[in-house]
């Protein structure tokens, strides 16, 4: 099935946060309470209610000062580091790409977590005693709230008044940000960028960035990290085989001594 | 038959509880190599369970070693004691355990090479379990992603190091028939004479010259 994507683009942001809150109405989480920052960026984190949440910053740009948002959520990589990790099968991918879960299987093991090259899911997990789940950003794939699977666009998507977040084919929308990266280009924007086409082998949300990553606070060359790879490909199948094997030269050798000992061959 | 006393009741019950402990850690543990044991974790109280029987492993021998320091020292001190009559019992011991020919092996003390190798498992193992594992209990979101990562690597190496091992450790103990008198000395804490001299020549020499000259 060709693949589907949700395209950001920042440079059409106004960060009214209308899909912060479609995606708290969508989705049944619930409202947080927090304190003045001195910011209009509000909560101050991602969490088990907060899905998704748009990051402003103030940067200074010679002399003239620009309000910069970032969309804050799931970028459902197609390498994703967390289904790699996932040991109950909680995380999984979506046959159109996304990084679905199905929270019935959660552990509250939060190894999605401390693997996640972007830092995304977030766990209610208790300290002491280790029970609890995660939640993140499912595209609106959840279980119950499947609008995905009715033929809608995501909640956030759906919501956007300025067109800043489009829906629909990882390929269309890989050429539609491309031109606009082309555009701001023109513009003068010389470091417009189009974020997720290749990072961690592509991811399924698309960022179209006026700046270089960085100047935006997005992790400029995120990858799946090294233990993830050293413990799922290397370490679990040799594990497998050692177990196998010395488990086999066991059955044999017990095989082979009862044998020889009981007829009297050997010495007890 | 004259027996001699090999295990201490003490360290019987030790040993015991260290395997009830383990069992648990084992198959709470499980559902990260094996898929089929996913669905005990689902609700994410074999998370607690984990931690329980965490407490129990570290508990348990740090119980035993403060009631009995004297022990506790020899028996590391064996598991660090290696000699040339390691060597030559590892040479033989292939032939040995296959029961394939009668090989006069190297006289052992108290533990014989084998058993001693188990004990530089359970100490090296142990360690990292521990401290890998409070890593992650107590110290996820304190230390950086990357150390967490890796301590998660380092218990999974842990986990299938002492598994391979254990499973050596049970068959031998059990149903081998070289171990006539293993699982039996660990139950009722007693030896044969004969399994003494012929298993543990140096030990049973050594205990035997100093009581009954």
């Amino acid at each position: 099935m060709a693949e589907k994507s949700i395209l950001y683009d920042a440079s059409k942001c106004t960060a009214c946060r209308g899909c912060q809150v479609a995606c708290k109405s969508w989705n049944e989480r619930e409202a947080e309470k927090t304190t003045e920052r001195g910011t209009l960026e509000n909560p101050p984190d991602l969490s088990p209610q907060t899905w998704l949440k748009m990051e402003l910053r103030e940067v200074g740009n010679n002399g003239n000062l620009r309000w910069l948002f970032t969309r804050r959520s799931c970028m459902h990589c197609k390498d994703a580091a967390c289904v790699k990790v996932c040991p109950t099968g909680a995380l999984y991918y979506h046959p159109l790409g996304f990084v679905s879960y199905d929270r019935g299987k959660c552990s509250g093991c939060g190894y999605c977590k401390e693997f996640c090259p972007f830092d995304v899911p977030r766990l209610d997990t208790n300290r002491g005693s280790g029970l609890g789940r995660m939640d993140k950003c499912t595209a609106c794939t959840t279980f119950g709230l499947d609008r995905i699977d009715e033929g809608y666009s995501p909640a956030c998507v759906k919501t956007c008044p300025t067109g800043a977040l489009t829906y629909g084919y990882r390929e269309t929308l890989l050429t539609t940000g491309q031109a606009r990266v082309q555009e701001l280009i023109v513009k003068g924007y010389k470091n417009a960028y189009l974020y997720g086409d290749k990072e961690v082998g592509g991811t399924h949300v698309l960022y179209v960035l006026d700046d270089s990553p960085s100047v935006y606070g997005i992790v400029e060359n995120p990858k799946v990290p090294g233990a993830a790879i050293a413990w799922q490909d290397v370490i679990k199948p040799l594990g497998y085989v050692a177990v196998g094997l010395v488990g086999i030269g066991l059955l044999l050798n017990v095989m082979v001594a009862r044998a020889k000992m009981l007829n009297g061959k050997g010495e007890k | 038959m004259q027996e001699i006393e090999r295990y201490s009741g003490r360290a019987r019950a030790q040993h015991w509880w260290i395997v009830v402990c383990s069992i648990l850690l084992a198959i709470t543990g499980m559902f990260l190599f094996l898929s089929w044991f996913g669905p005990a974790s689902w609700w994410g109280y074999s998370r607690l369970v984990h931690r329980i029987a965490a407490v129990g492993f570290v508990a348990i021998p740090v119980i035993y070693a403060l009631m009995n320091p004297k022990s506790t020292l020899e028996w590391i001190k064996e598991a660090f004691t290696w000699g040339k009559d390691d060597l030559g019992w590892l040479k033989s011991a292939p032939t040995y355990y296959f029961g394939l020919d009668i090989v006069p092996m190297p006289p052992q003390d108290r533990s014989n090479t084998g058993q001693k190798l188990w004990m530089l498992v359970v100490i090296l193992t142990s360690i990292i379990f521990v401290i890998s594992g409070a890593l992650m209990w107590f110290f996820k979101g304190i230390v950086g992603p990357g150390v967490f990562q890796w301590a998660v690597f380092a218990h999974d190496v842990a986990f299938i190091t002492a598994g391979a091992m254990l499973l050596v450790h049970v068959i031998l103990g059990s149903v081998h028939p070289r171990f006539t008198e293993a699982l039996r000395s660990m139950v009722t804490g007693k030896v044969t004479a004969h399994y003494a001299k012929s298993h543990h020549g140096k030990w049973y020499d050594r205990i035997t010259s100093g009581k009954k000259a």
